[in-house]
């Protein structure tokens, strides 16, 4: 029947196959569709023209042989255009779809300074016992810095060696330990010391010495004092609290130690050493292979402390402590260098502080 | 201070029984840590840390003592052949209560050297062997038994010796070859010429022991312990002698170590004894300590007897002498420390182990106190600071007065805020502010490649005051560098003052405190902690009804002129506006661009009413007509 059909329709029809594979996508294979069966100047309209002139003998056969290539065509496109419709209506459901893996906003997180943590920390520790917070000022008076805490006139750390001083206000200097707050404390307290049932706090803060900035000195660093004063109270009750303290702390397996020492504001007077926590007393580089670190110097206050404060010694007794916070905070954390705690790098603030 | 083991082991014959680790664990249960062992001269010496108050321990035989009652085991006997005084052979006046006591000797030299091990004794502590017996002689008692003595080249002493207060201005060469001028208030040893030694401190250049000296005249004197701290100090002549008269040496030694010195030259430097003799008496032993029963018990936790508490003492050198429910104690002369019951009660624990002290927690005599408001409203606001991505920083509370002025308030005096002795001019002056330190930390970061920087700080700043500083907490915070861009909702942008002042609400700041610019792209600002909300009272604020209607929100776009003010423009549609409908009035969105008409832009004021009713479409044209109008009478148009 070929024979009734002109060779450009002809050849129209072998290409169709491929022209139909060429479509990428719908609108393509609409052309296609458009050039093969639209009603005007299509392959379809020719042969519409080409039956229409044709002799009346010729007309059935030829009228066959369209309809068979019309169909075929129709048939071909449609599948096509299905194949093509399914992959785009793929396609937007992909663009559609939320890729959980994809890195999305995130909050900004700041951190606390490890050093304010660390404080707040032993600040929960002794809450339960009862001990609340006491601050005081980091510009001082000398006598509440050395004399109110039975530090001999000539003591070597009054200084200015040791001690920064005030130009305009020669008597102020800046605090060198956090002792002071216990003089203001009890001085403020010590009219009501029967009412309150006796005092316990902690005074955390920053303390001042001339020392030059190296790896392991800093002129301005932070301590955290504690004080008790109540009724007969003895080396027990000291050690007592700082077992229950330093176990809350670094763990229930916790041991203390402690050695005898001198300052001149506790008699008697002794250093705290505890198990050391990075090895379980194992011994280690830390511990020095001794399995203790020390971790505070402590005893019980000296009378001339109550006395200062107007506080009878032979009523009331009380003990107190005080620990380096940068020496605690480089020992848990293997901080090589004090300088980073006062770098405030971000990217150390965010490791070593973080968040509760 | 260095403590050689056979050394140590001759005072204690006991000691020689313990290994080093024993050992060390021994002194430091005592109250002298170990710092560090070494191997020196073929022997084995410690580095024992001796607190303060402790002058007594600052030698072999001290350190002996105590090992000795620790273990309860004698001490080697100390007994120097007795040496006979007789009438001086130079005149010794002392003239100052700071030296009651002064034995002395005269010496001529013989032929010999210091004995080899002596030598490698005194090397093995450090201490230089000089070759010269009579100065050898006196670092070895030193070091071994803890009594500073001197020796002068007696041929080079013009006249009688006195123990005086130095007349100000007078002048001293000393040993070190260091020239010095004595004030008032140094004790000092003079001969007729003047000044030759710094009394408990140092000896002088010109009355040296030298290869040369023929005939020494010894000192074994005792000096009081604050003169000779002070001179030290004011000197800063710190010497193994002032650190032991210093800390108080014991007067009782003070012929005991002249003996042991005249001893020594005569065995080592064939030197021959001239005549000894002593001016002055021993100080007044203080009188004795009563350590009642009811205080050793209270310090110890425990009822401990006094017979006990008896015996330890005794084995420290105290006299004791039984009282009522009491001891009556005299400290030994070397024990300047011992001076209160509770000193007394120290010594009773630490020779029984601080181990043996139990451990109970205080019972609570009273109702806990609450944590004050402001030491939680701090901590609040660093978690909450640091929840919205900032960072804590810590920073020296003195900076240099550059840094300070540059954000101080104008009317801080920096005077009343400078320090006499800074570590240097940039740790100089108690900050005012802390936005110097923060924008410091800041671009530091930046430097590093941070990408956005979020740092604040809580600490005090200073304002001078007449009588010192003023100390108040403060919040300073900074904020620079890009915010976004690191995913892909979020677009990048830089941090605007706008960010800060946001902030700042956030925290509910009442008035927005001035955004200060740091650096190029790093803002920053900070208040008083005081003027930040407090926590109420109340844990839960008292219920206020509201409305449950649906509210209305109206848009209103609005060209203003590019100097209008938010604030006022805000006021006046207010004020048009029913106050109790009228739930939130703000401009949403700012246009700037150059098809609007020149010195115009376009701002996007969103309305929002609620009522305790159905609002009617028809009313709320009406308020949006007034609002409308009202911003046209401050020269905005409806945005076509």
């Amino acid at each position: 029947m070929d024979h009734l059909l002109p060779a450009e329709i002809l050849e129209a029809d072998r290409a169709f196959p491929g022209a139909l594979a060429a479509c990428a996508d719908v609108d393509a294979l609409l052309r296609l569709k458009g050039a093969y069966v639209g009603r005007e100047g299509s392959h379809a309209a020719r042969l519409m023209d080409l039956l229409k002139a044709a002799p009346k003998e010729q007309k059935r056969d030829l009228g066959a042989a369209i309809n068979g290539l019309k169909q075929q065509w129709e048939e071909g496109l449609k599948a096509r255009q299905a194949d093509l419709e399914a992959v785009k209506r793929s396609r937007n459901d992909l663009a559609s779809r939320w890729d959980p893996t994809l890195p999305p906003p995130v909050p900004a997180r700041g951190a606390l300074h490890p050093l304010n943590r660390l404080m707040d920390r032993l600040v929960e520790v002794f809450r339960p016992l009862g001990f609340h917070v006491e601050e005081g000022p980091e510009v001082e008076t000398e006598a509440h810095n050395f004399d109110g805490l039975n530090i001999p006139e000539d003591h070597p750390a009054k200084a200015s060696s040791d001690t920064f001083y005030l130009a305009a206000h020669p008597e102020l200097l800046l605090r060198t330990h956090t002792s002071p707050v216990q003089v203001r404390t009890l001085l403020r307290v010590a009219p009501d010391l029967e009412k309150l049932g006796g005092i316990r706090f902690l005074a955390p803060g920053r303390v001042y010495r001339k020392d030059e900035i190296d790896p392991t000195h800093s002129p301005m660093f932070h301590q955290v004092e504690g004080m008790l004063v109540g009724h007969d109270i003895g080396m027990q009750h000291l050690k007592g609290t700082l077992e229950y303290a330093l176990r809350a702390l670094f763990g229930p397996h916790t041991e203390i130690r402690l050695r005898p020492s001198y300052f001149p504001f506790v008699e008697p007077g002794c250093e705290v050493d505890v198990s050391c926590p990075l090895c379980d007393a194992k011994g280690c580089r830390v511990c020095k292979g001794s399995g203790w670190v020390e971790i505070l110097g402590a005893g019980l206050l000296h009378p001339n402390v109550l006395r200062y404060a107007g506080i009878d010694p032979e009523e009331w007794s009380g003990w107190a402590f005080g620990m380096g916070v940068e020496r605690m905070a480089m020992m848990l954390s293997q901080t090589p260098d004090l300088r980073l705690f006062f770098e405030n790098d971000q990217r150390f603030l965010k490791a070593m502080g973080g968040l509760d | 201070m260095w403590i050689e083991r056979k050394a140590l082991a001759a005072e204690v014959p006991a000691a020689a029984g313990l290994d080093t680790r024993q050992l060390c664990e021994l002194l430091a249960a005592l109250g002298f840590p170990v710092d560090g062992v070494a191997s020196r001269e073929g022997t084995e010496v410690l580095d024992v840390d001796i607190t303060a108050n402790r002058g007594d321990a600052m030698s072999h035989r001290g350190m002996a003592r105590e090992v000795a009652a620790k273990l309860q085991q004698p001490l080697a006997p100390l007994a120097p052949p007795p040496v006979t005084e007789g009438a001086p052979k130079i005149p010794v006046r002392l003239e100052s209560p700071a030296c009651p006591l002064y034995a002395t000797a005269l010496l001529s030299l013989g032929k010999g050297a210091t004995p080899p091990e002596v030598q490698s004794f005194l090397r093995a502590l450090e201490a230089s062997a000089k070759g010269l017996p009579a100065v050898d002689a006196s670092n070895e008692l030193l070091l071994r038994y803890g009594h500073p003595t001197h020796a002068f080249d007696t041929d080079r002493i013009q006249g009688a010796v006195s123990v005086r207060w130095a007349t100000a201005g007078e002048k001293l060469v000393t040993l070190d070859g260091v020239a010095r001028t004595l004030t008032a208030l140094d004790l000092v040893i003079a001969d007729e010429a003047g000044p030759i030694a710094m009394a408990g401190v140092m000896g002088g250049d010109g009355t040296k022991v030298t290869e040369a000296t023929r005939r020494v005249l010894l000192e074994s004197a005792w000096f009081d312990p604050k003169t000779v701290r002070a001179t030290a100090r004011r000197h800063s002549l710190h010497t193994d002698a002032s650190h032991r008269f210093g800390r108080g040496a014991d007067p009782a030694m003070a012929t005991v170590a002249r003996n042991l010195l005249v001893e020594r030259l005569q065995a080592w430097a064939g030197a021959t004894l001239e005549g000894a003799w002593t001016a002055g008496v021993l100080p007044a032993p203080a009188g004795s300590v009563i350590l009642a029963e009811a205080l050793l018990s209270r310090v110890a936790g425990e009822a401990l007897p006094l017979g006990e508490a008896a015996e330890a003492l005794q084995r420290l050198g105290c006299g004791v002498e039984a009282r009522r429910e009491a001891l009556a104690v005299q400290p030994p002369s070397w024990r300047h420390d011992l001076t209160i019951p509770e000193d007394l009660a120290e010594e009773v624990l630490r020779l029984r182990g601080y181990e043996a002290i139990q451990s109970v927690l205080p019972p609570l005599e009273g109702p806990p106190q609450p944590l004050a408001p402001g030491y939680l409203q701090r901590q609040a606001l660093a978690r909450r600071l640091a929840h919205l991505g900032f960072h804590q920083t810590v920073t020296y509370g003195f900076i240099s007065p550059e840094a300070d002025a540059a954000f101080a308030a104008p009317d801080n005096a920096p005077e009343g805020r400078t320090l006499v002795n800074p570590l240097g001019q940039e740790y100089s002056m108690m900050r005012g502010t802390l936005l110097s330190s923060l924008r410091a930390a800041a671009e530091q970061n930046l430097r590093q490649g941070a990408r956005e920087i979020r740092l604040f700080e809580i600490a005090p700043t200073y304002v001078s005051g007449p009588r010192g500083p003023v100390e108040g907490f403060t919040l300073g915070l900074a904020w620079g560098g890009t915010v976004g861009g690191e995913d892909y909702l979020s677009p990048a942008r830089s941090v605007r003052e706008a960010d800060l002042s946001g902030m700042a609400r956030d925290l509910g700041l009442a008035a927005v405190p001035e955004i200060r610019s740091l650096s190029e792209g790093l803002f920053g600002f900070e208040v008083p902690v005081s003027a930040l909300p407090q926590a109420g009272a109340r844990i839960i604020p008292a219920f206020r009804p509201f409305s449950r209607f649906p509210s209305v929100e109206r848009d209103l776009s609005l060209l203003v002129d590019l100097g209008q003010s938010h604030d006022a423009l805000v006021a006046v549609m207010r004020a048009a506006l029913p106050e109790e409908t009228l739930q939130d009035l703000r401009c949403v969105d700012v246009f700037r661009h150059k098809s609007l008409p020149e010195g115009r832009q376009a701002w996007l004021m969103r309305l929002r009413f609620q009522a305790d009713r159905t609002l009617v479409g028809t009313e709320v044209d009406g308020w949006m007509a007034s609002a409308l109008a009202a911003a046209e009478g401050l020269g905005a148009r409806l945005r076509a």
